[in-house]
């Protein structure tokens, strides 16, 4: 007797949370991922997160205000902005991420997301630190250069596929000074 | 700038560009501050970062857990508690470990104690930003000292403990430890009192900070200002009260903010009360600090996390300090991404300085509290 295997049934989309919801009923889809210790986690499309950021940080029940920091993530098929947005006056959590498929990034260019810099100053900084470790280019920042590497850094040191410069200094390279 | 002698000769005059930094006596560290001047007055700020960056996060994501866990001090080297106490509790929680009781009371301590010493030297290098010789190697590193002392015989280490793990923490201190620490706590305060006898009403420094630096709540919130600056402005936010972790619950304490203007002056008040309601937290938790385990599972250099992701913060010092962990299962992270306060408080600078006096740039980023090492990480 062979036990027959079935195969997994396809997992039923997530339920919309508070937030989903809430966006939902201003007209942004956004698709619902498992919870990250607690805090909701939606993926939006990149034309939607300027829209969704403005009605979420300035609805008056949502008033997610603190932008607590923007990250980028190296994942295998894919190159996501994170934003966890927290709020000053209530215990909301909500976690947004922003995919640029690799197989949609044009060769040698960076994947681009929409800035976010223009209407909210605290995104200023954590975008430039993005564009500069993980290269996302952050379309309509004010001032998108490298902020921790120097200005004429090669490459982003926190993608998957970074090359180490040649160490000149402790190498047995031929082409190091020693 | 046009002044009577302009006037009579014709002078055109024009904005200076000057260089503050990187190398600066009252940086804190490695900041450069392109100045934009007219006459003395501060017209444009943009703060030139990266000159302490040592990749913290791709050091994190290429060694193995336990690796990384010595090195999470360096990122902020004067509350190296409270960096390691957020990476162990993003970890934790996606571990789904439970901490042991008195492990939990041992960080609670050993944080208090952190924020005081990182406090003190606070107002050591502020005052003597300000031009006192109050600080640096007088009155509050006496203290200072004797905290490093209590840290040395737990850790092994003054600045950088590495002393709270995933799961728990490192040591079990001695009975003679606690009765030391509660003698330190006894002599405290009065030597608080000292030093306000000696600055909060003191003229000059009154002179100094009173009415200059102005952060006001609009634009702390737009910056994403949190700590003792935003509390300072009205914003009362105090992650140990909205988002109560660890034992802080079973604690009464005050969350200090000294909302009046909101200046530098209320932010050196905010800091002195802190430390004082961090004296009353530590003496709550000896009084009630339990016995047995103190950590869940002995850690071995192989050590794994679960696969998961999760954003754990804790109530540093000087803000929200913040750690963002994705693990794959693997015997490395598969990234790590910090939430500096120091990094987000530093960039509201600009706002405070334009229209500033260039005298007063010292006295205002000085009372922000940043530490560059964990601004450039």
């Amino acid at each position: 007797m062979s036990t027959e295997t079935k195969p997994p049934e396809p997992q039923a989309p997530l339920p919309a949370g508070q937030y989903g919801q809430f966006l939902s009923e201003h007209g942004i889809n956004s698709e619902r991922l498992p919870d990250s210790l607690g805090a909701e986690t939606i993926v939006l499309a990149k034309q939607d997160l300027d829209s969704a950021i403005k009605l979420l940080r300035n609805s008056s029940e949502i008033n997610l205000d603190l932008l607590i920091t923007i990250s980028g993530v190296d994942m295998a098929d894919s190159i996501d902005a994170v934003y966890h947005l927290w709020s000053y006056s209530h215990k909301g959590e909500l976690v947004i991420k922003v995919r640029a498929l690799k197989t949609e990034i044009p060769q040698d260019q960076l994947p681009t997301v929409p800035s976010i810099a223009r209407f909210w100053p605290s995104a200023n900084w954590h975008e430039r630190e993005t564009y500069d470790l993980v290269g996302i280019r952050f379309t309509g920042h004010p001032y998108m250069r490298r902020i921790l590497n120097p200005w004429d850094w090669d490459g982003h040191p926190l993608r998957r596929d970074y090359k180490q410069p040649v160490d000149c200094l402790n190498d047995k390279n031929p082409h190091s000074f020693r | 700038m046009a002044t009577e002698f302009q006037d009579r000769v014709d002078l055109k005059t024009d904005e200076m560009i000057i260089n503050m930094g990187p190398q600066h006596p009252a940086t804190h560290g490695v900041l450069r501050l392109l100045l934009n001047l007219d006459g003395e007055t501060v017209k444009h700020v943009e703060p030139v970062l990266g000159h302490l960056h040592r990749a913290q996060e791709w050091q994190g994501q290429n060694r193995t857990w336990f690796q990384y866990q010595a090195l999470i001090d360096r990122v902020d080297y004067l509350s190296g508690m409270f960096t390691s106490w957020a990476m162990a509790r993003a970890c934790e929680s996606i571990d789904g470990m439970v901490v042991p009781p008195r492990a939990e009371y041992l960080r609670v301590i050993v944080g208090e104690m952190n924020r005081i010493t990182s406090h003190l030297l606070w107002l050591g290098t502020y005052l003597i930003d300000l031009g006192a010789m109050f600080g640096f190697p007088f009155y509050p590193f006496r203290e200072r000292e004797k905290l490093f002392d209590l840290f040395e015989e737990i850790a092994g280490q003054r600045m950088m403990y590495n002393y709270i793990r995933i799961g728990g923490v490192l040591r079990d201190p001695k009975p003679q430890w606690f009765d030391k620490l509660s003698k330190f706590l006894d002599e405290f305060p009065d030597r608080i009192d000292e030093y306000e006898a000696i600055v909060t009403e003191n003229p000059i420094f009154l002179n100094r900070t009173k009415g200059i630096g102005i952060l006001k709540q609009s634009v702390a919130k737009d910056y994403a200002v949190t700590g003792p600056c935003a509390r300072c402005s009205g914003i009362p936010i105090d992650l140990r009260k909205d988002k109560p972790y660890s034992i802080y619950p079973e604690i009464e304490f005050e969350s200090i903010g000294y909302n009046k203007d909101g200046d530098t002056w209320d932010r050196y008040m905010a800091r002195i009360l802190e430390m004082r309601e961090s004296i009353k937290i530590i003496r709550q938790c000896l009084a009630k600090i339990p016995e047995g385990d103190i950590i869940a599972k002995k850690q071995a250099a192989g050590m794994r996390v679960k696969a998961g992701e999760g954003f754990a913060a804790v109530e540093s010092p000087r803000g929200i300090l913040g750690c963002y962990v994705i693990s794959t299962g693997t015997d490395k992270p598969y990234r790590f991404r910090w939430r500096n306060p120091s990094f987000c408080n530093l960039s509201v600078l600009p706002e405070l300085l334009v229209g500033a006096p260039i005298a007063d740039i010292m006295a205002i980023f000085g009372s922000i509290d940043v530490i560059l090492p964990d601004v450039d990480r």
